[in-house]
């Protein structure tokens, strides 16, 4: 296998980080040196060429290689068995639909939200539980941060350069779940989108940050997810009024509850598409009574449509904890979701 | 100890492109705006249009706004855009 790119030569180990940190080619930590072997593993793991093209962003018209979607997975310390998740996520991202450069450039700040389904998830070790949105296991954390790592470098989604978000957030060095879906019967994320269990998929999701709620106080479905509403409607009136994908993420201790109440996907995201709503008026309350502009009465939803809801199965096993995940700006960008394309565990 | 390691970025250069011949005048010129529809878009381009109709003399000013502020203009738009002498896009937040 002949690699193509630029082949440099170092004294050490130290000597790299400073070589790639002072090229801007990390996030500010650490990074495994991409060695031509580590690389070329990702790739053969993959049965991908160096050149295989993944995809064309159409903004910039800028060619997305194998090769390059390794190297920077070997920097963020994925391992060959990630790297098939990356590449899937790279397709899924340069989807039309997903407008990959407004949601990396946009001063919104957004993150690209990845959640794992299917049988993967137990291929490369993940953790659906303890710590979900956090640093919770070595492979979402690291298949994060090479999605991350890939756009500062390939497309130079850089602070400053062509990312232009005036804060962003943490999940813009890794913001990769997997699905809890051993400890759920609502189904997963992937099936409710269209894929049957038995098949491995990513999804992508041009995400804001996490807002936290809690109510241990209730074993009711409908106040259960009034709290979850309760937060959607807040991002509503503080951030963006506008209807998207949203993702919520269920704990056990909520989805018990509403499990033993009878209530599926289809009763939970319809119930929250009735009532994340708000109307243009309460964005007096807020501070924003310039923008009314005498359509108050006006009532906008968080959810174009109850299959736009975005429900994910993860966490802990104790807690009346959840949380929303909003859009970065209602549906100019789209959630994707691909089916992983190569097989993981084949025998050559 | 001595290793090899490979370059992550995107190692061509950009597809080269040649400026827009360059007005040796405003006046009497049709000048189009592409705005991307935020709100301060308004105030900006509304003086703009103001300044080169008073003091550059254009013969018409033509506003255009994108349907999605973080896409590119629409084919129409750019269609269109082949009939201005001179057209100011990109800014505004």
């Amino acid at each position: 296998m002949t690699l193509l790119s630029e082949n440099i030569a170092l004294q050490s180990f130290e000597e790299a980080q400073e070589y790639y940190h002072s090229r801007g080619w990390t996030d500010g930590f650490p990074i495994v040196p991409p060695t031509p072997e580590a690389v070329q593993a990702c790739l053969e793991w993959a049965y991908m060429r160096p050149d295989e093209l993944i995809g064309v962003e159409p903004v910039r018209e800028r060619p997305i290689t194998a090769e390059k979607l390794a190297i920077n997975a070997v920097m963020a310390g994925c391992l060959p068995m990630h790297f098939p998740v990356i590449v899937t996520a790279w397709n899924a991202m340069l989807k039309e639909e997903f407008l990959l450069h407004g949601a990396t450039a946009s001063t919104g700040g957004c993150a690209i939200f990845v959640v794992l389904n299917g049988p993967i998830r137990a291929t490369i070790g993940c953790n659906n539980q303890f710590n979900a949105l956090g640093s919770s296991d070595r492979a979402t954390s690291v298949i994060g941060r090479a999605i991350r790592l890939g756009l500062i470098n390939i497309l130079n989604v850089s602070p400053g350069s062509i990312d232009r978000s005036t804060l962003g957030h943490p999940g813009k060095i890794s913001y990769c779940i997997a699905e809890d879906e051993e400890g759920t019967t609502l189904g997963s994320l992937a099936e409710a989108r269209g894929f049957p269990s038995e098949v491995s998929t990513v999804t992508v999701f041009a995400a804001s940050s996490p807002r936290q709620i809690m109510n241990e106080w209730t074993k009711n479905p409908e106040e259960i997810l009034d709290t979850y509403a309760s937060e959607m409607k807040s991002n509503m009136r503080s951030y963006s009024i506008w209807s998207g994908n949203y993702a919520i993420v269920i704990p056990k201790q909520h989805r018990d509850h509403l499990q033993s109440a009878g209530w599926g996907r289809k009763e939970i995201s319809h119930y929250l598409f009735e009532k994340a709503r708000i109307s243009r008026s309460e964005w007096a309350d807020v501070g924003k009574s310039s923008v009314i502009k005498g359509k108050g009465q006006q009532e906008y939803s968080a959810l174009s449509s109850p299959e736009q809801l975005l429900i994910v199965a993860a966490g802990g096993p104790a807690g009346g904890f959840g949380a929303i995940i909003p859009p970065w700006l209602g549906n100019k960008s789209q959630a994707v979701t691909l089916p992983i394309g190569v097989c993981v565990d084949c025998e050559t | 100890m001595a290793i090899n390691v490979l370059n992550p970025s995107f190692e061509k250069d950009a597809a080269p492109f040649d400026h827009a011949p360059r007005l040796n005048t405003l006046s009497g010129k049709k000048v189009g705006f592409i705005s991307n529809g935020k709100e301060g878009t308004l105030g900006f381009f509304t003086h703009l249009d103001n300044l080169l109709r008073s003091d550059f003399k254009v013969a018409d000013v033509i506003w255009l706004q994108k349907a999605n502020y973080s896409a590119p203009a629409e084919a129409a738009i750019i269609e269109q855009a082949q009939a201005w002498d001179l057209a100011i896009t990109g800014l505004g937040d």
